[in-house]
């Protein structure tokens, strides 16, 4: 599928990537809503080999009671791989230190966007479950997240998307996979809120160029336009099919 | 026009003040996940809690007795709480409770005033956000449930419901019925066909 070029494998070939796509091309994207039916909201993505189900849970009593705040409920998310996710190293299941700190990211990106001073005392629990990974599950994560949230009732200031972009040698571009992610010269996950463009998430590894983060961020909304119309077709789909029935 | 808005949707492109949306920037976004009925202006939530008001009635299950005050399981992140003076009968855990909401105070605990304890039936939970269906437009719909059914239904606006007597069996199917369809035009009419069909 790819050539070695000394240690590292030729990422670009003829101006298309290693699975055929275009630099700033998504891979495909299919979200289900309210699939779990005792979770008050779920969702559930497949993005290109990603697969990775969400679960929320809440506003209940925060327990244990010295976490909970008086003034606004808290969040707390569970990021977790699967024993039979993984490619090869990529992230390893259980609690470890990879996992600890997307639940500490995931959570901060939900603190501010769920209006949680509706909800003081209160805990909303986020549970995101890789089951199968192929690079880009912080960001797929995410955006089921946000899905799984607003099937859960939750207020919200907006629905936040993800995506990373990434650098191959001079060439910006979006959604990188696993293979891409690991020889690439730079990854950065983004979360972002439609309604503004504000970003939630920004995250690096490797180095880029200010000029490159203006064409990553630029990349990153085009995308999220897309990403963003399939979030909200999910979250309707289960109601309009049910209008659609009684037509 | 109805439509489904999602959170973050705009409504409106000037600024108005409406349950479930919030203003930034001389414009109106929604906060939840709903039908936005562009007749009445108005929001109904798809999906949601119960936010507690003065004057709502609920059922409930007495959790504990700690001697001056019961605390009430609402099936919400609210607890309920009766003080034991004011409470005309004698309650004890497990005891299903009708009560109306006194006070929702600062610490987000829900004061419940006249408690009528409820013997037997059965207790259906619902989504809270379709309980305003289940009652209907003047009680219409609960009208319809219970001639149809012949049961005793109590229905508390936590989305608890308290069901005894008559078709218990039918009327939780009734009720399961508006929950999974609230959305949808003609409802009534179908809950009325269906008891029709089925007949107590």
């Amino acid at each position: 599928m790819f050539k070695l070029e000394g240690n590292k494998p030729q990422l670009i070939i003829d101006g298309k990537r290693t699975d055929g796509r275009g630099f700033d091309e998504l891979r495909p994207i299919k979200i289900e809503a309210n699939i779990l039916k005792n979770a008050n909201g779920s969702a559930y993505i497949e993005w290109g080999n990603n697969k990775i189900l969400a679960a929320v849970y809440g506003p209940k009593e925060a327990l244990p009671k010295h976490t909970a705040d008086p003034t606004m409920a808290i969040i707390k998310s569970r990021y977790t791989m699967a024993p039979f996710s993984s490619l090869e190293e990529h992230g390893r299941s259980g609690p470890n230190r990879r996992a600890t700190e997307i639940s500490k990211v995931t959570s901060e990106v939900f603190e501010n966007i769920i209006m949680r001073e509706m909800f003081p005392g209160t805990e909303i629990d986020i549970f995101i479950e890789v089951l199968q990974s192929d690079g880009g599950t912080r960001a797929a994560g995410i955006t089921v997240a946000s899905v799984a949230l607003a099937a859960a009732g939750i207020p919200m200031y907006d629905l936040p998307y993800a995506v990373s972009a990434g650098k191959i040698g001079d060439q910006m571009v979006l959604d990188l996979n696993k293979i891409e992610d690991n020889y690439s010269d730079a990854d950065i996950p983004m979360a972002i809120s439609p309604r503004n463009g504000d970003i939630l998430l920004l995250q690096m590894d490797g180095s880029i160029t200010k000029e490159d983060f203006s064409t990553a961020y630029s990349m990153v909304k085009k995308a999220g336009a897309t990403i963003s119309k399939i979030q909200k077709d999910a979250l309707k789909a289960p109601y309009e099919k049910i209008i659609e029935k009684y037509r | 026009m109805n439509r489904i808005i999602v959170p973050g949707e705009v409504i409106a492109e000037k600024e108005i003040r409406m349950p479930y949306t919030y203003t930034e920037g001389g414009k109106t976004y929604s906060t939840v996940l709903g039908i936005y009925e562009a007749e009445h202006s108005s929001i109904i939530p798809l999906e949601g809690l119960w936010s507690p008001n003065r004057d709502d009635d609920v059922v409930g299950i007495v959790e504990e007795d700690k001697g001056s005050v019961y605390i009430v399981d609402l099936n919400s992140p609210y607890t309920g709480v009766i003080i034991s003076k004011f409470s005309q009968t004698e309650l004890a855990p497990g005891d299903v409770i009708y009560a109306k909401v006194k006070e929702f105070d600062e610490k987000k605990e829900v004061i419940l005033m006249h408690p009528r304890k409820l013997y037997g039936g059965k207790i259906i939970n619902v989504k809270p956000s379709k309980v305003p269906r289940i009652i209907g437009n003047k009680n219409t719909m609960l009208n319809e449930l219970i001639q149809g059914s012949k049961s005793n239904i109590i229905v508390g606006m936590n989305g608890m419901l308290w069901v005894k007597g008559g078709d218990v069996a039918l009327a939780t199917e009734a009720i399961l019925k508006i929950q999974e369809e609230a959305h949808t035009q003609g409802l009534t009419d179908r809950i009325k066909k269906m008891f029709e069909k089925t007949g107590v």
